[in-house]
């Protein structure tokens, strides 16, 4: 199998903070793959050195098998990134925009002209193309910011949160748009969304703490919890008096309650009976198996606690 | 080789072509008033300055100083802008360019742009006031604006690179770069100095810049002590500049 990416023990070191501590990975030519992780993970960090924006303390990776400290002008020419913020001109028009970057990659007026129009067509801008980026809602801007990235037709695109803060129509857009980007193109992406990553990514790593915790499919993923046995429970009246009970049994566990409402995981599937016997049947509207989703995967990998 | 520093400079000419009547405007009308207030107020009053009519001694020194003006401004403020604002600079290096493009890019727009505003004042004081002088001699006072725009430039690259909070860069223009201009011969004759400070007055690359166009401009003559004076400040601004924004980014 071709790698578009192959990443050695990458570590970046701040003072006495490991921002990426040995990360390894490879990912291979022409798929979407998907790094998940929460706030000061190390996914920015880890981005930002595979675009040579930043040298690794230790360790090595490769862009479609160029070095990306002795080879960073090759891997540039190689890659396109669409960064966290919308870091577009603001003095430049739409069209401007796209022309300095493909003046950047030094492309021709005849060939960088016919691709602007291809990509101004694609992304729905072509007729705003003479406005500046200030005049377009969030969306549109996103939209450009992706449009310049690909305007030198990169080989692999490195996407950093490239929904966060669009609407779910823009965010439907911007998926449809990089999906139809594979298999000619390798793409790297970083979110907070989970159905973002489950919808898109085929294959997902989740990071935390500069590590990498898991690596799959988000069915693989899934299926790692899949023994937690995480049931939904509601009654009809005395919320109170069956959280009691509830929390007393000790095969009980993340009790989570909302009004009568439960979500609650058993330490195993023969534990079901003899909770159903505790609780009876008279107060039970509703109780059934929840399938874990890729944000439980997460939230159980991670931890609860907020991230500064 | 330079690509991108050529795309960069197209850029920033872009932006400028688009706001250059209000630019313009807004570039001459300082060294305008100074020269009308110091030049036509005190015309009673200083007759002249060795043999110079004051009016005369003064102009020079006021298409210069807005010249470097000018490209410490330009270089500092967009350097800092999209650095710290637009954060254009990240996107410019995740490109095939060089670091050393983009500070060679912005020193060029700073630079150019100065020679221009200067340029435009000197005309706007040709057309409005009897000032004039051998054109013969304006190759040799070009010289002077070049090299004082391209030192003041990668002064100002040097700014924006360097500080984060804008009202910091306005304090290094109050401190460093106003005393700088005003203390070198612009209003009166360097023979104004005591001795002692005269031979520092007489090495600081404002003064090569000012008494040399100054020199060039009225009399045809090129100081070589100035031109030595400011090829080296040139060149030493030149290597600062290019090192502390290669360094700046690789933090």
């Amino acid at each position: 199998m071709a790698f578009a990416l192959e990443i050695d023990g990458l570590s970046k070191v701040y003072g006495t903070l490991r921002a990426v501590d040995a990360f390894s990975l490879c990912v291979a030519q022409g798929t979407i793959f998907g790094l998940l992780g929460p706030n000061g993970a190390g996914k920015t960090t880890l981005i930002r050195m595979l675009t040579t924006l930043l040298r690794p303390s230790a360790g090595s990776a490769r862009i479609e098998g160029h070095d990306i400290l002795s080879s960073a002008r090759t891997v540039r020419s190689l890659i396109g990134v669409v960064p966290q913020d919308n870091n577009l001109d603001r003095y430049l028009t739409c069209r401007e925009n796209l022309v300095l970057h493909a003046r950047m990659y030094a492309m021709a007026p005849t060939e960088y002209n016919r691709r602007i129009d291809e990509l101004l067509e694609l992304i729905g801008l072509t007729g705003r193309q003479h406005d500046f980026p200030d005049t377009f809602s969030g969306g549109m801007q996103r939209r450009l910011v992706v449009a310049r990235a690909l305007v030198h037709a990169p080989r692999v695109l490195f996407l950093d949160e490239p929904t966060t803060g669009l609407d779910p129509q823009s965010r439907r857009a911007v998926w449809d748009y990089v999906q139809s980007l594979t298999p000619q193109m390798t793409i790297f992406l970083t979110t907070h969304y989970m159905d973002e990553a489950d919808a898109l990514c085929e294959r997902i790593v989740i990071m935390d703490h500069g590590r990498a915790l898991v690596d799959g499919t988000a069915a693989e993923l899934k299926e790692r919890l899949a023994h937690a046995h995480t049931y939904e429970l509601e009654f009809r009246s005395d919320g109170e008096r069956y959280e009691k009970i509830l929390r007393g049994l000790p095969f009980v566990r993340n009790l989570q309650r909302t009004g009568n409402s439960f979500r609650l995981a058993l330490a195993g599937e023969e534990f079901l009976k003899p909770l159903m016997d505790r609780i009876g049947g008279d107060d039970i509207r509703k109780i059934c198996l929840k399938e874990p989703s890729l944000e439980d995967v997460f939230i159980e990998l991670t931890g609860r606690e907020v991230r500064e | 080789m330079f690509r991108g520093a050529i795309a960069i400079f197209w850029r920033d000419l872009l932006v400028l072509r688009r706001s250059l009547f209000s630019e313009l405007l807004a570039v001459i009308a300082y060294p305008l008033t100074l020269y009308l207030a110091f030049g036509i107020g005190l015309r009673g009053y200083i007759a002249d300055v060795d043999g110079v009519p004051y009016a005369l001694f003064i102009a020079p020194g006021l298409i210069s100083m807005t010249a470097v003006s000018a490209a410490f401004n330009d270089s500092a403020w967009s350097v800092w802008f999209h650095r710290r604002v637009q954060r254009t600079i990240e996107e410019y290096r995740v490109t095939p360019i060089t670091v050393y493009d983009i500070v060679i890019g912005k020193i060029f727009s700073g630079f150019a742009q100065g020679t221009l505003k200067g340029l435009a004042v000197a005309l706007v004081i040709f057309i409005l006031t009897p000032f004039r002088f051998p054109p013969a001699h304006l190759l040799a006072y070009l010289l002077f604006i070049f090299l004082g725009s391209m030192v003041f430039s990668c002064v100002g690259t040097i700014c924006g690179t360097m500080i984060d909070k804008p009202e910091n860069i306005g304090r290094v223009e109050a401190v460093v770069i106003v005393p700088l201009i005003f203390m070198s011969g612009i209003f009166f004759p360097l023979s104004s100095y005591p001795k002692a400070a005269f031979a520092a007055i007489s090495l600081l690359p404002t003064t090569a810049i000012f008494e040399g166009a100054r020199q060039a401009l009225l009399n045809g003559k090129l100081a070589p002590l100035s031109i030595a004076i400011l090829l080296v400040t040139a060149v030493i601004a030149f290597a600062a500049a290019t090192f502390t924004f290669n360094r700046k980014m690789s933090e």
